[in-house]
């Protein structure tokens, strides 16, 4: 058929599997002289991971362009709405030892004033607080929008809390319902390959073979297609990232108790504890470095933790327990098949990377999408060189939050052992000595973490700003901007709902949207 | 029933109030206060009538949005069709009262029966930390230009008074689908009479500063036709 690509199949049916299909099919052009077909193989006894509860904003454009309802998506997957990450105990562990990373950035003037108007505000304030409205929105645990604005916008920048696997179920619903994904449950017994090594078909354990002209691999860590089949190298990076295992509980909340706008990040003496609160209950989990902490010892901590945080029934909780090796494949797309999700790698929950890797797979695959095979190994080549790019700034990004720390424990020294810092890391780490993070340091048109990032992490932690140069500011009236951050702060605080409000408002108003659901 | 308080952080802490528009939150009115001050912002949406106030002996100005109670053609669901909505319909559920010690200071109170007081989500009036927020900062601003202007007009409405220049308007309306409606108990300024004003009258009229709202409301009248038009609209579109 000239090698023209119109059958997708994607394996597995997580959350990279189906949302993978649903951005797929959601592009297909049903006037297509040859349509796309899209088919996604689940395997039905094969759990999902189902840990990767955040989202990134991107997520609400992925949403709205599946055709997806806000209130309904909100309802269905016991969402809340994330607006940032709260980092408590990194730098030295002592009481109050606390900054903010929110996803609304800075006023846009040169990150050189910026720094130095909050530095000559004298107030005192902490760099979130001074240059963002959120950061009083967050302490305040109330939602980026009202319910009477339209899906998908907000007074600040916005991402979800979710439960993946009530997400899954949804986004499964949707693709098959509305977006016609075609749905095989089978088990993958093997792999058929063309003479040149292309991937033909899978061959199921009764369904027969699933023959396609593209495969999307979303079969986890078990990296099915990519890994076991095109043999494509797993690089490891636990060199510098040290975390490899996690214990995660599930708590339910009481009624009416506050839902946090963020994901709260504790650090301990081998890693740190998430913190995930959804309307209906809060995600905690104890991510460690084995090599650092035995696991009676993470348990320990976890509970330690659960007990501070006095939620009821915390005690007699059985905790999962999750191992991950820290990396990420050499290439992403090899032949005709593109590795998604946790097959293309995983380096820890940190900021949590894994479902905006997903979007942004899916989305540069449909970018450059191969009409026919002939053009694919281009299209591959270029994926690949970005991907490999992404994966290393988001290596060092996550690097960033360690090696600024003071704390003292061997886990935290060990992460500021200069063998273990990336060469390129340690050249910004320099520059900034003398000049904020900025636009010059990220050299991608589309730079997975912004240059404001690295201010809120460099910043929230302590690092000291550049000294007096020989150049003056550019903009004299940075200053006008921080006070205007101060009475925008002002006035959302004076007109956000609380989350709990907002939430429990949208099922209080949607009883018929709840039951079909439910 | 209206329950008027003395707004105090002590007691409204968490108050928080709905600042959208909708027939919900008490927006379903023919029409309210306008002031002269404001006659400039109000005369090209919305006709001005006069009416013979209860409580004082004098005149008062409305703004009309409708013809009959509880008739509101600016009002399309949760959206007011209009640039400017007047201050008094602005300021709610919040109105000035005299200071309880009988002193000129002006306090600001608020009817905890409004439909506008809301729970849970809303606009807060006080911040977490008890100062007011940047919502009733601006609606005491708004409070206290009504409240000037309210003083201000009374001299308004004795001077047009005292000219004579009140006529009672009898309009009938009627509507494509032959039906009429009748406005009773308005005044407007008579054409005529400003006419007739000898340059002493008027002299004295310009001098007080009462010309210019004069002529806005006699302008203002031309948004009747409009008005008559949103009704035949809604009658249209059912």
């Amino acid at each position: 058929m000239d090698g023209l690509v119109s059958r997708v199949v994607v394996i597995g049916g997580g959350t990279a599997g189906w949302l993978a299909a649903s951005l797929i099919a959601a592009r297909a052009d049903p006037a297509a002289a040859v349509p796309l077909i899209v088919t996604l193989v689940e395997s039905p006894d094969i759990p999902a991971i189902g840990v990767g509860e955040g989202t990134w904003p991107t997520m609400r454009a992925t949403l709205q362009s599946i055709g997806v309802s806000e209130a309904e998506f909100l309802l269905a997957c016991d969402a809340s709405f994330k607006q940032g990450s709260r980092f408590d105990g990194w730098r030295t562990g002592a009481a109050g030892d606390s900054y903010l990373h929110p996803f609304t950035p800075p006023p846009s003037v040169p990150a050189l004033d910026l720094v130095r108007g909050w530095q000559a505000q004298g107030r005192n304030l902490n760099f979130a607080s001074a240059v963002s409205a959120q950061a009083r929105v967050c302490g305040l645990a109330l939602a980026p929008r009202q319910r009477a604005m339209p899906d998908y916008a907000g007074a600040l920048n916005y991402a979800y809390h979710l439960d993946a696997a009530k997400f899954a179920a949804f986004l499964s619903g949707h693709a098959t319902g509305k977006l016609g994904v075609r749905h095989i449950r089978d088990h993958v017994v093997a792999v058929d390959r063309a003479e040149g090594g292309d991937i033909l078909a899978v061959r199921t354990a009764a369904s027969g073979p699933v023959a396609g002209d593209l495969f999307i691999d979303c079969t986890g860590h078990a990296a099915l297609l990519v890994g076991d089949a095109l043999g494509v190298p797993f690089i490891d990076r636990s060199d510098v990232l040290f975390n490899d295992r996690a214990l995660a509980a599930q708590l339910p909340v009481a009624p009416h108790s506050p839902v946090a706008a963020q994901t709260n990040a504790t650090a301990h003496a081998a890693g740190w504890i998430w913190d995930i609160g959804l309307p209906t209950r809060r995600g905690i989990g104890c991510v460690y470095s084995s090599r650092h902490l035995t696991d009676d010892a993470a348990a320990a901590t976890l509970t330690g933790y659960l007990k501070d945080t006095q939620l009821a029934g915390a005690g007699d909780l059985p905790f999962r327990r999750l191992t991950f090796r820290s990396g990420h494949r050499e290439r992403f797309w090899e032949r005709n098949c593109v590795a998604v999700g946790l097959s293309a790698g995983f380096l820890e929950p940190l900021e949590a990377s894994a479902i905006v890797l997903v979007e942004l797979s899916v989305g540069a695959l449909l970018d450059g999408f191969p009409r026919t095979r002939a053009a694919m190994d281009l299209h591959a080549a270029r994926f690949n060189t970005l991907f490999r790019y992404r994966w290393d700034r988001i290596v060092e990004f996550l690097k960033l939050h360690y090696v600024l720390s003071q704390r003292d424990e061997p886990y935290w020294r060990d992460h500021r052992d200069a063998g273990t810092v990336p060469t390129r890391l340690c050249e910004l780490l320099r520059i900034w000595r003398d000049q904020p993070p900025s636009r010059t340091d990220l050299l991608q048109a589309d730079e997975i973490f912004p240059a404001a990032s690295y201010q809120y992490v460099l910043y929230g932690m302590g690092f000291a700003t550049p000294a007096q140069g020989p150049l003056r500011v550019e903009a004299p009236d940075a200053d006008a901007a921080l006070r205007a951050v101060e009475q925008r702060g002002r006035t959302l605080a004076a007109s956000l709902p609380s989350n709990r409000t907002y939430l429990d408002a949208l099922r209080a108003a949607s009883p018929a949207l709840r039951e079909q659901i439910s | 029933m209206a329950n008027h308080t003395l707004l105090t952080i002590e007691d409204h802490r968490d108050l928080r109030v709905h600042t959208q528009r909708g027939a919900a939150f008490g927006d379903d009115v023919m029409s309210c206060i306008t002031v002269p001050d404001e006659f400039r912002r109000v005369q090209n949406l919305y006709p001005i009538l006069f009416q013979r106030g209860r409580e004082r002996d004098g005149f008062n100005a409305v703004a009309l949005f409708g013809f009959e109670e509880g008739e509101n053609l600016f009002l399309d669901g949760g959206r007011w069709d209009a640039a400017y909505r007047p201050l008094a319909m602005e300021i709610q559920p919040f109105l000035i009262g005299g200071a309880a010690s009988g002193s000129d200071a002006k306090q600001v109170h608020v009817d905890l029966d409004s439909p506008r007081i809301a729970a849970g989500e809303g606009v807060r009036v006080f911040d977490e930390f008890g100062r007011p927020t940047p919502y009733l900062d601006a609606v005491a601003e708004q409070l206290g230009s009504l409240d000037i202007g309210y003083q201000r007009a009374a001299d308004f409405f004795a001077a047009l008074d005292r000219f004579d220049l009140f006529e009672p308007l009898t309009l009938e309306v009627t509507l494509e689908d032959g039906s009429t409606n009748r406005l009773v108990g308005f005044h407007v300024v008579d054409e005529e009479k400003v006419r007739a004003l000898d340059s002493t009258a008027l002299g004295e009229l310009h001098q007080a500063g009462h010309l210019m709202p004069m002529f806005m409301a006699i302008a203002s009248l031309a948004n009747l036709g409009a008005l008559i038009e949103r009704r035949n609209r809604r009658l249209r579109h059912g």
